[in-house]
Order: C-alpha cells, then sequence, then structure tokens
C-alpha cells in the first residue's frame, strides 16, 4: 500500500505546483518503481524550461542548523549546485563549504536506498509496507512508557508530526541530543539576558571580544556571523572594528584575530572578572556588588592564574573603556568545563558591565506557533536515555538525526545499553554506526529530494519560517521523507484525523494554507500565497519582540581557581569542532574530506595540534604518531605542531574516525568522541566537552602528514605574498 | 587552427601586456581580494569544485600534490620568533593570476595555453599535449594536471554521483592541464546575452563561483574597461595600474596609504588579479 501511495503520487504534486515536468523529471531519474520509463520530449514544456539553461528553487539548506536560504541549479531534472537564497536574512545569498557540499550528500553513493531489517549480522531488504507494518506490532506491544524516539534537533510541521505520533502512543519520551551542542550558553544567556539565543550585533560592534566562540567557522550561525563581521571589519564609514580572540586552541575566528590570546584553560571566567576589575579602576562604573566580587582579581593575579600578559590584560581594557560599544561573547570553549556556567556567566557580566546589553545584543523575537519552534538538543538527553536503557525501560527506540553510537563518549557504553533494547529503528542516510546497531533501518530522502518546514533557532533578522522543497525527483525509488513516514505511522494510530492526506506535501500545504492568514497569505488565494511561499523559499512571521533584560548582578556569581595540575594526565585536550566536520555527521561528503582544514591545512585525516615546546619537552616531531590516553580511553593519531595552541593543551578534531557509514568517512582518521572523560557542567549538567586530561606519547611511528601547505609550513620565506599592514596606516573610508 | 597559422600569426593568438597601441577593448577581466575580509573558511574553495567539476582525488594522491583546487586558501604565519600565533594567520586565496604577461603561455609547444582577447589566460583542453612546462613555469603554482583519468577513476564520481557534474564544464581527461578559467562558461552566457541585447556586460552581471559564495564578500570580479565596475574603482583607489610592473605604493614605502598589491609583480607576470593587504589593530 504504502509503496504504491508515495512515489509517484508525491511526485505529480511536485509538478502541480508550477508544472516544473522537465526541471523534475530528468534522464536517468525516471520512475522505474513501477516498471515503466517516462520520457519528457523537450519539444513541448513549460516555458521557463529551456533545455541546457539552469532553473533556480529556493529550499534550506539542511547539513547544519543555522538553517542558510538555498537555491538549488536545476538542470535537466538535475540538481547540479546548490548557491545561496539572496533573499533569506540568514545569509543573504552566501554558503559556506559545508552548505555546499549538500549536493554530495544528495547524490551520495553509500545512501541506503531500500528498508532493511536485521537478519543475523546482515540488513535484508524489506519492503515499506511490511516495515511499517513491523513497527506498528511492535509499538503495539509494549507499554508507551517503553518507546523512545531520539532525534537531533527538530523543527516545522515534521516536530509537530513527531509530537503527535508520540501523543497518539502516550508516550513522552522524546530525547533531543545533539554532541555539540551550545546547551550551557543557552542557560548563561538565560540567565543573563533573558533570551536563550540574543541576537548579537557583530557590525555594531567597535571591538569583540570573543571567549572561544568560533562565529566565522562553526559556531550558531556562521554564514550570518562572517558578513555581519565583513561590516565590521570595514564599516560604511571607514572604521574598522578590533576583534580579540581569547581560547586555549586557536578556532578559525582566533585565526582572523588582530590579538589572538592563549589562556590556560578554563580561566576564561577569571580573565572576564578581571577585565571588570581593570575596568572600574580606569573609571568605569560598576555597580557595587559586581565591585565586591571581582576587587580580588587584580590584574596580577589574573594573569598569573590565565597566562595572559599585564601588558595585554591593560591593552584590552583600556580598548574596551574606549572604544564602545564593544561585544563580548562567550564560545564553546569557554563553556567546557565543570565551572563552564560559571564562567560564562563571568563574561556576559562583563557584557552587562560595558553597557552593551541592548546595543550589541539585542532581544529576539518570540516566535507564533511555538510547537513549530526548534527542539533545543543537548548532551544530558542521550545521557538520561541512556539511563533508562540501562534500567531496561526502553523497549523500542527510534533515532532520527543523531548518531550517538558515533559521538558518544565511550565511558557512556551506549553500544551495550542499545543491545538491551529489543527493537531499534533508525531513520537515516547511510549506515553509520548507531544504523549498524538497529534492527530496522528506514533509508531517508536527501534533504533535496524531500518535504519540510525549518524554523533555525538563531533568528538573523526577523521571524521565518523556511520551505524546504524537493529540487528533484527521487534519486532511489525505495526511500521516503521523515514528514511521510511520520504521517504513515500516525495513519495507523490515528486513521480518522490523518487518513485525508495522502502524503506529507498534502498535509504540509493543508497546514500552510489554513494558517496562510498567520504566514503573511491573509489576502491571497491558497494557490498563489502557496506558490509564493515555494518560490521564495520561506514565509516571514510577524514574531513578538522579546526584550533583553539589561539587570546586572554578580549575585551567587562564583569563578573557580585554576586548574590543578593532574601529574599522570598532564595535558588538557581540547576536541576541536571543525567548520568542514562538525559532530561528523557530514563526513561522508569527499568535497569536506579534500577540504584542507584552514589552519593546518591537513586533509582526510585526524591530527593532534600540539604547541613547539611541548613538543620539544616530549621530543615529538611533526609527523610522529603519538597515543593519546584519557582515564576513558586512548587514540593514536599524527602530530602537527603549531604556535595557535597553549602549551598545556593538545587538540585532535571532531568528525573523523568513523567505523561505518560511508567509502569516504569509514577508517579515516580517529574519533576523538570516544576519549572524552564524563565530566559535567556543575549547572546544567551537560558533558563538559572540555575537561578531559590526557597523557601523550610516541607510538613510534613517524608519517609524513598530507597536508597543503608546502614544506616552508607557514613561512613566506621573505617573499610578499600574503601581506599585512597596521590598520593605522590605512584610510578606509577613501576604498571602494 | 594550424601550428603554421599559430606562429605566423603569432602575435594576434598571444595578447601581450596592454600597451598604448595594444589596449584591451571591450572586457579585460580582473579581480581584487580583500585579505582583511577573507577569513580563509574555504568556502571559495568547495564553490569553485561544485562548478568546475573539480575531481576529488583522495589521501594518496593529494599526498603526491596532485590535488585539484582551482582556488586553495594559503596559510601563513607571521610569528617573528613570538611563542603564539598572535596576531593570527595570513588567509591568501590563491588562484590563476591571469596574468597579462604570462610565463606559462610563452612555453607551451602547442599553443594549449594562450590569452584571450578578454585578458583570460585560457586553457586549450583538446591541444594541451601534457608537457607540463607550463606547469613548470607558472610562479603561482595555479596548474593542475591531471595524471589519472579521474572520470574513471574508483570514488572520484561513483554513480550517482557523476550527475551532480555541471555540463557547461568539460570533464577533463587524463593528461590535460588545467586551472582556474574565471568561470567562463559563465562569462560566455553573460556576454552573449548581453551581445544579443546590444551592449556590453554591465557590472554586477557575471560572478565567479568564489565571488557568489564568499561569506564576507572578500572577492569583487569585473571588467576593467567598464568605468562603472566596481573593480577598477578598486584598482584605481588603490593606484594599481596593469600594465605597470611597479606601482606607486612601491616607490614611497614609508607613506604607503594604499593596500592594493599584486603577487610577485617583480617577475613581470602583470597579473590580473590585485589583492588589499591585510590589516591589524596596533591599540592591541
Amino acid at each position: 500500500m504504502i509503496e504504491n501511495s508515495f512515489n509517484r503520487r508525491a511526485f505529480l504534486k511536485v509538478l502541480g505546483w508550477g508544472g516544473a515536468t522537465v526541471a523534475l523529471s530528468g534522464c536517468g531519474n525516471t520512475s522505474v518503481e513501477d516498471g515503466k520509463e517516462f520520457v519528457t520530449s523537450y519539444v513541448q514544456t513549460a516555458d521557463y524550461i529551456i533545455p541546457s539553461i539552469g532553473t533556480y528553487f529556493n529550499s534550506t539548506c539542511a547539513q547544519c542548523d543555522a538553517g542558510c536560504g538555498i537555491m538549488g541549479r536545476v538542470r535537466e531534472g538535475r540538481v547540479l549546485k546548490l548557491e545561496g537564497n539572496p533573499k533569506s536574512s540568514i545569509n543573504n545569498g552566501k554558503m559556506c563549504g559545508l552548505g555546499q557540499a549538500g549536493v554530495q550528500a544528495h547524490y551520495n553513493p553509500d545512501r541506503i536506498r531500500e528498508p532493511l531489517l536485521r537478519n543475523g549480522d546482515k540488513g535484508e531488504a524489506i519492503t515499506w509496507e511490511k516495515a511499517l507494518g513491523l513497527i506498528n506490532e511492535k509499538v503495539g506491544g509494549v507499554g508507551a512508557e517503553n518507546i523512545a524516539f531520539l532525534t537531533g534537533g527538530v523543527s516545522g510541521h515534521v516536530k509537530v508530526l513527531l509530537k503527535n505520533y508520540l501523543d497518539a502512543l502516550g508516550s513522552g519520551h522524546h530525547y533531543v541530543y545533539e554532541a555539540v551542542a551550545p546547551s550551557i550558553m543557552r542557560a548563561a544567556n538565560k540567565r543573563a539576558y533573558g533570551v536563550e539565543m540574543p541576537r548579537l550585533r557583530l557590525d555594531k560592534a567597535k571591538v569583540i571580544l570573543s571567549f572561544g566562540a568560533d562565529f566565522l567557522g562553526s559556531w550558531i550561525s556562521p554564514v550570518h556571523f562572517s558578513q555581519q563581521y565583513a561590516r565590521f571589519r570595514k564599516a560604511d564609514n571607514g572604521e574598522r572594528g578590533v576583534l580579540v580572540q581569547v581560547e586555549s586552541k586557536m578556532t578559525l575566528t582566533g585565526a582572523n584575530a588582530d590579538r589572538w590570546l592563549a589562556i590556560r584553560p578554563g580561566t576564561e571566567g577569571i580573565l572576564a572578572l578581571g577585565l571588570i576589575n581593570a575596568l572600574a579602576a580606569a573609571g568605569l562604573s560598576v555597580p557595587g556588588d559586581v565591585a565586591a566580587v571581582v576587587k580580588e582579581y587584580t590584574t596580577d593575579r589574573v594573569s598569573k592564574d590565565t597566562g595572559v600578559s599585564v601588558e595585554h590584560i591593560g591593552k584590552l581594557a583600556a580598548l574596551l573603556k574606549g572604544r564602545s560599544p564593544s561585544l563580548i561573547i562567550a564560545g564553546s570553549a569557554a563553556e567546557g568545563y565543570a565551572h563552564g556556567s560559571q564562567n560564562a556567566a563571568a563574561i556576559a557580566l562583563l557584557n552587562q558591565v560595558l553597557g552593551n546589553v541592548g546595543k550589541t545584543v539585542e532581544g529576539s523575537f518570540s516566535m507564533p506557533f511555538p510547537q513549530m519552534t526548534p527542539s533545543a538538543g543537548s548532551r544530558q538527553a542521550l545521557q538520561v536515555l541512556n539511563d533508562n536503557m540501562l534500567q531496561d525501560k526502553v523497549k523500542v527506540l527510534f533515532s532520527y538525526g543523531a548518531n550517538p553510537v558515533f559521538t558518544a563518549p565511550a565511558s557512556m557504553k551506549l553500544k551495550e545499553s542499545l543491545k538491551k533494547v529489543p527493537f531499534k529503528v533508525a531513520f537515516a542516510h547511510y549506515m553509520d554506526e548507531t544504523a549498524v546497531e538497529a534492527d530496522l533501518v528506514l533509508p531517508l530522502n536527501s534533504a533535496l529530494e524531500d518535504w519540510g518546514t525549518v524554523m533555525p533557532e538563531y533568528i538573523a533578522e526577523g521571524a521565518q519560517l523556511n520551505i524546504r522543497q524537493p529540487l528533484m525527483e527521487k534519486l532511489h525509488p525505495g526511500t521516503l521523507g521523515m514528514g511521510d513516514m511520520l504521517l504513515a505511522l500516525l495513519k495507523q494510530r490515528r486513521p480518522d484525523e490523518y487518513k485525508g492526506y495522502e502524503d506529507f506535501y498534502s498535509y504540509l500545504r493543508n497546514a500552510m494554507v489554513s494558517n496562510k492568514g498567520a504566514l503573511g497569505g491573509a489576502n491571497a488565494d491558497d494557490d498563489t500565497f502557496w506558490e509564493a511561499a515555494l518560490s521564495h523559499g520561506m514565509v516571514k512571521l510577524a514574531g513578538s519582540p522579546v526584550n533583553i533584560s539589561s539587570h546586572i548582578s554578580a549575585n551567587g556569581l562564583v569563578v573557580p581557581a585554576p586548574f590543578v595540575e593532574d601529574s599522570a594526565y598532564p595535558l588538557h585536550l581540547i576536541p576541536a569542532v571543525s567548520a568542514s566536520l562538525r559532530d561528523g555527521r557530514n563526513a561522508n561528503e569527499p568535497w569536506l574530506q579534500e577540504s584542507p582544514d584552514p589552519l593546518t591545512t591537513i586533509v582526510w585525516d585526524s591530527w593532534v595540534e600540539m604547541h613547539p615546546k611541548t613538543a620539544a619537552k616530549l621530543g615529538i616531531v611533526e609527523g610522529d604518531i603519538v597515543e593519546v590516553a584519557s582515564k576513558s580511553g586512548s587514540i593514536k593519531a599524527q602530530v602537527y605542531v603549531f604556535t595557535g595552541i597553549h602549551p598545556d593543551v593538545i587538540s585532535v578534531p571532531l568528525g573523523y574516525g568513523h567505523e561505518a557509514m560511508g567509502r569516504y568517512a569509514k577508517g579515516v582518521g580517529v574519533n576523538a568522541f570516544k576519549i572524552l572523560d564524563p565530566v559535567f557542567d556543575k549547572e546544567t549538567g551537560e558533558l563538559a566537552m572540555h575537561e578531559t586530561r590526557v597523557k601523550v606519547s610516541k607510538a613510534g611511528q613517524r608519517v609524513i602528514i598530507v597536508k597543503d601547505e608546502g614544506p616552508a609550513g607557514g613561512n613566506q620565506m621573505g617573499r610578499k605574498i600574503a601581506v599585512r599592514m597596521s590598520s593605522d596606516k590605512v584610510n578606509l573610508s577613501k576604498e571602494v | 587552427m594550424s601550428i603554421t597559422n599559430l606562429l605566423e600569426n603569432w602575435s594576434d593568438f598571444r595578447q601581450q601586456h596592454p600597451s598604448d597601441d595594444r589596449p584591451h577593448r571591450e572586457y579585460k577581466w580582473a579581480m581584487s581580494i580583500d585579505l582583511d575580509a577573507c577569513t580563509g573558511c574555504n568556502a571559495c574553495s568547495v564553490a569553485c569544485y561544485a562548478e568546475n567539476n573539480l575531481p576529488v582525488v583522495g589521501k594518496e594522491k593529494f599526498a603526491h600534490g596532485h590535488s585539484h583546487h582551482w582556488i586553495r586558501i594559503e596559510r601563513y604565519w607571521d610569528n617573528d620568533g613570538r611563542e603564539f600565533a598572535d596576531q593570527g594567520a595570513q588567509f591568501l586565496p590563491m588562484l590563476c593570476q591571469h596574468c597579462e604577461s604570462a610565463p606559462c603561455e610563452t612555453v607551451c609547444p602547442v599553443g594549449a595555453t594562450n590569452h584571450t582577447a578578454d585578458g583570460l589566460n585560457s586553457q586549450v583542453y583538446n591541444r594541451c599535449v601534457g608537457s607540463r612546462y607550463c606547469n613548470a613555469n607558472c610562479p603561482y603554482k595555479a596548474r593542475y594536471f591531471n595524471w589519472y583519468d579521474y572520470p574513471t577513476t574508483d570514488n572520484v564520481w561513483p554513480e550517482p554521483m557523476e550527475q551532480q557534474l555541471n555540463p557547461d564544464v568539460t570533464v577533463r581527461g587524463k593528461g590535460v592541464m588545467e586551472k582556474c578559467t574565471f568561470c567562463v562558461q559563465r562569462l560566455t552566457v553573460a556576454k552573449s546575452n548581453a551581445r544579443s541585447e546590444g551592449r556590453s556586460v554591465l557590472d554586477g552581471e557575471v560572478l565567479t563561483a568564489c565571488q557568489q559564495v564568499c561569506p564576507t564578500g572578500a572577492i569583487s570580479f569585473g571588467n576593467l574597461v567598464d568605468p562603472l565596475a566596481k573593480v577598477g574603482k578598486q584598482w584605481m583607489t588603490q593606484q594599481v595600474e596593469l600594465n605597470k610592473d611597479k606601482q606607486a605604493k612601491n616607490a614611497a614605502e614609508e607613506a604607503a596609504k594604499v593596500r592594493g598589491y599584486r603577487i610577485l609583480e617583480e617577475l613581470r607576470t602583470y597579473p590580473s588579479v590585485m589583492y588589499l593587504e591585510q590589516l591589524r589593530e596596533s591599540a592591541i
């Protein structure tokens, strides 16, 4: 039943919207599922289809959660390239490399093409009818409290259907898990500003002081922030903003800073309080209770604790005092400790004292349709699920948009816990580490062949609901969209409510059209509204502004003393979130593997970043294979020596080291998630990603690192290739 | 075009860098890249892979220097012996500089690389015999040789990945040299559209793939002949002149108020890409 009702009909619906017959049916992708070949004649085509000329369709990027608008170039029925949608206020026509690699997720040769049921060690292809029937049987056979749904961040209509399905089952167990989510930041922002995701105005700031926030690379909404950064660096009046980055391991953003300050890991909060003290001493008005808290943080003491020189603390305080407004950002590097929330609170306090709140930190919007707003993922969610699995409380587990077997630290023993769950269903694109453990694997449509709506968590300009629509016909007839699957599952439980919807497309269109008044289409007829929404790739929403709280309080703020040396594990491990690989879900896209890491220029492998001093102490040179051992496990990787890291720290990028997933990801590098120690932020309970201590020993091998930089490393050998000058020597307002 | 014809009319095929008696007529494509805006994010490079059918060669071939990134981010450190790279990195997008007096052109034994009337350094794939002389002579290392037949190499474009290939751009076979074309396929369409409307290509009408994607708008591209083009205005404000090998900036190093420069200008290659120096604040 399912087989026949979804594929062809969904396709015809797409055609219905704009007569895009030719745009969507291309050679090679005809409907072979029912044994027929449809040949579309180019003699009679829609007006706007000219063979060999690309047509653009708007949709929404699915490579990360920023929700950038994309414009797919479609030619002869195939999507060729993703470009930015100029109308999206998030990315304004721009894209990052990760986003562009979305076509490689779509055309990936390792995608799962049909539902697979476990038979011993193998997956056996079964029909959709059987797969969905099996789910019906399994969820019917257990108590509602024993059903759990694990997902990554979800929003829009898929989130609505998911909630309805869980309601229909009577189970409220929805675990939203994101391996590198900014959950400590959300909590800290909520407390300091009253909003979890205030809007940051980099473009209005004259000075940005970032404590480890990689806003140009991998943090929250990098393409949006990059555009603001361009205006910050070169304002219309020619003023140039100053960026200071404080972190223990250089990020892409740190590499673009006017001053990059290497700080002892975990002492970010101390520096923030020290800066408040220095600012107060320089005459900035600071409330009494704050002054009382910071008065012990003298510059000398702060310098000793943090490793940042007295000179730089002084200059930084003078810069912040002299150039207002500024913007202080706390990133994952400051928040990844057991006292991460305290660090974040101290950094927020610095922002408040400087009077930036309301100027460069702005309120957000509350969204209409709260049922569609993004569910904020955390690492703690997985911890809770794991505990429940261990106590045999989970009998049926669904997993969608997350790969916990890959991203969970080894100490969690997630694989063993999963073995206690009798029936596991994975909605997946690839046979990734989690899908391999599942009993039933349901193949998903790619984001370029699926319907959906997306509400980004970070709201750039105004509230908007992004539309995701197919850019071409499905590559593989045996895949389904998440919305279609949820709808089919809901039909099993609540047939009367959902039988009117043939597929997710009809559900979505109906849901959108029946709310068109609130979606900016009050005066349009249904078809006009819907076609406009699809054509724009989004609808603007009337969000009501949420004001930001500017109440300054140091109440309860305590920042612990710097860490104590651990002689057995003398180094700190920073698991780095790279702009390309993030948590590893896109590791099977070869453009990303071959895109050199911006700082080390390494491709196709993991590496261990190490300061030359540390390397010299350990007798290590570039290319040495070392064993990095924590209390929770060990990994082996090649060493890259460079000066963008604190000597007490080593760093290994995340996202590598897949044991499954596909030909481009499997066996490339090592998985740094595995050796993270189970240390948690005291206030939010989140896994503290930067708390792992390690020891490094040579493993006896040496390799030549595969990287893009030449034998001279980053040295120009006296040639003037990349040239740098002091900003006071030039007048940017005179430039074009 | 026979080789005899080529040799007899050499000056017609090989455009010298412009001089007063041989100026560019309708178009002279040029670029400027602001290194203070460039963050080194690599989006331009991925865009180029998508637009120009660049093969992903894999770890082993990358190690052998066989990578095909027509635009790549070079990353330099300027530590001066300090303990940390405390002024960050210097990122530089390196691509074919489309030199007006290109060292690669003079050494090609078969005239496979030559200069177009629009000022592009063009590579004719089906004339290239793979001598790689051009590669050896390029001071910017901007040329990439097809050591393998990538379309038939495992895991370069495995089915159905080949469906992503841009039909507007040739998929190159083994033994052929290739490099940045300034997205000539886009330029051709824009010129053709403009010609059919009896006008020249307007500024902003055509974007290169790298320029289009750049999140900070660091790359400008356009027609230097067009007085309205942003790129031309940039060259003018920066006092960088296409047909000179010493710019105003070099003359008065101390008093320099401009940050435009061309790479390895002393080699008299007359590049069509101008870079704007990265800036660093001295107050911190």
